[in-house]
């Protein structure tokens, strides 16, 4: 009965996704787009999220999701851990397009020649990676939600039962490995596509000092405070609190450059925020959630809690707003008053 | 630790009550055993190394990890200077220049 049902369901899944590529090849040819094109940001984007899910699951595990997602069924145990994978999948697409919209502004400021008009046409760019990372993340929720639906609590993780642990290292250190070749990578082409006299050296820029000693110094106190019993939840805690505490502060303090008329003052704090993102979104993507990832699909835990969600959610839509607000810090003109 | 210890002290007063002069001997054979086997864990008597043992200390690590908060709140508070910092005060100051022109 199963088999019988299983090959038409399985090639409507596939028809539909068919259909659905067709329409997105469709409307880049057309050129309506055109200006929601940013290719570097696409390829961090996919491959990323590719390395990202390395990191956090088997490749047996992102075959039978992959599986799943085209219409084969499977045993509810499965049937939950495929649900828990999409939904990871969505998470890291959402991270991982906040976190390039950062870094990709960071270089687009740092860019010391091609005129204002063109540091201000890279900054607005770079925010089309975190469209990206949002479209990503709706298509993968899409099977994360029909998965959840097969068995009711998948989406919470709550049907992964305990199995023994299996020997994932060559895996993530794949995932690890790919990540950084994939960043790598696409900050020598958004390098190389400045004019001659270019940004500053990448490792200058982005390395800022005190983001770094505020968001990993907070994100380690955290974890000693939350202890070992916590796991992977206490990192994601750490660099989700001190993420957020590093945007606040950098607020406040951009908030008194403007009271004090300090072009000095908004711009390191300007700095802070950028830098503070981009650091606590690398510990929340690339640290703690695969590390929460391979806890659940251990069975270590009974599935993702709220406060993990939380922050996975927040943290880069947070980021995201701020970087709006930096982008207008910067263009807003400041004249001193008498 | 002191809720363990006074945890087994507990237990043991409650073993005694319960086997007041009646402990089944496989029991007793067996809790000698496994006294035997902790004694002669020969990992027990090694002591890891000076710089291990420092480096494992949880409290290291805490007065580590809020020296670098505390170090990059300052800084920070300190404005000091920064290749970042300063290519956003030229363009900012670039943007404010550029302001006339536009009205």
């Amino acid at each position: 009965m199963t088999k019988s049902n299983g090959n038409p369901v399985r090639g409507r899944a596939v028809l539909r996704w068919l259909f659905a590529a067709a329409f997105v090849v469709a409307a880049v040819a057309s050129g309506l787009f055109s200006g929601l094109r940013h290719e570097a940001g696409l390829f961090y984007l996919v491959a990323g999220s590719v390395a990202a899910a390395l990191m956090g699951f088997t490749v047996r595990e992102i075959g039978t999701a992959l599986g799943q997602a085209a219409g084969k069924p499977g045993r509810r145990e499965e049937t939950a851990r495929s649900a828990y994978f999409w939904e990871a999948a969505a998470r890291n697409a959402w991270i991982l397009g906040v976190l390039g919209s950062t870094l990709n502004f960071t270089l687009a400021l740092s860019s010391e020649s091609g005129g204002i008009a063109d540091t201000g046409n890279r900054m607005i760019q770079s925010l089309l990676v975190t469209l990206y990372g949002l479209v990503l993340a709706v298509l993968c929720l899409v099977p994360a939600m029909k998965l959840a639906g097969r068995v009711p609590t998948a989406l919470s993780s709550d049907g992964i039962e305990r199995r023994p642990a299996r020997s994932a290292l060559l895996g993530r250190l794949t995932g690890y490995v790919l990540f950084a070749a994939v960043l790598g990578s696409t900050l020598a082409f958004l390098v190389g596509g400045y004019p001659p006299s270019g940004p500053l050296p990448v490792a200058k820029v982005l390395l800022h000092g005190p983001a770094i000693l505020v968001v990993f110094g907070g994100a380690i106190a955290v974890v000693l405070f939350m202890g070992a019993g916590s796991g992977a939840r206490a990192l994601t805690l750490g660099f989700g609190m001190t993420g957020l505490v590093g945007l606040l502060m950098g607020l406040i303090q951009a908030l008194f450059g403007f009271v004090h008329t300090s072009v000095a003052e908004i711009a390191a704090a300007v700095a802070f925020i950028i830098s503070s993102a981009s650091f606590s979104l690398i510990g929340l993507g690339v640290v703690a959630a695969p590390l929460e990832d391979r806890e659940v699909m251990e069975g270590r835990r009974a599935g993702v809690r709220t406060p993990s969600r939380m922050f996975w959610i927040l943290l880069p839509l947070l980021s995201f707003i701020f970087l709006i607000l930096t982008f207008i810090m910067v263009v807003t003109p400041m004249t001193k008053s008498g | 630790m002191i809720e363990v210890r006074n945890g087994g002290r507990d237990l043991e007063e409650l073993i005694r009550a319960a086997f007041a002069d009646d402990l089944p001997a496989e029991v007793e054979a067996g809790m000698r055993e496994r006294v035997r086997r902790f004694r002669s864990d020969p990992a027990r008597g090694a002591r890891p190394s000076a710089a291990w043992a420092c480096l494992s200390r949880r409290a290291v690590w805490a007065a580590l990890s809020i020296l670098m908060l505390v170090a990059g709140i300052l800084l920070q508070g300190a404005k000091t200077g920064s290749p970042l910092a300063d290519r956003i005060s030229s363009v900012k100051s670039a943007y404010a220049s550029l302001e006339p022109t536009r009205r």
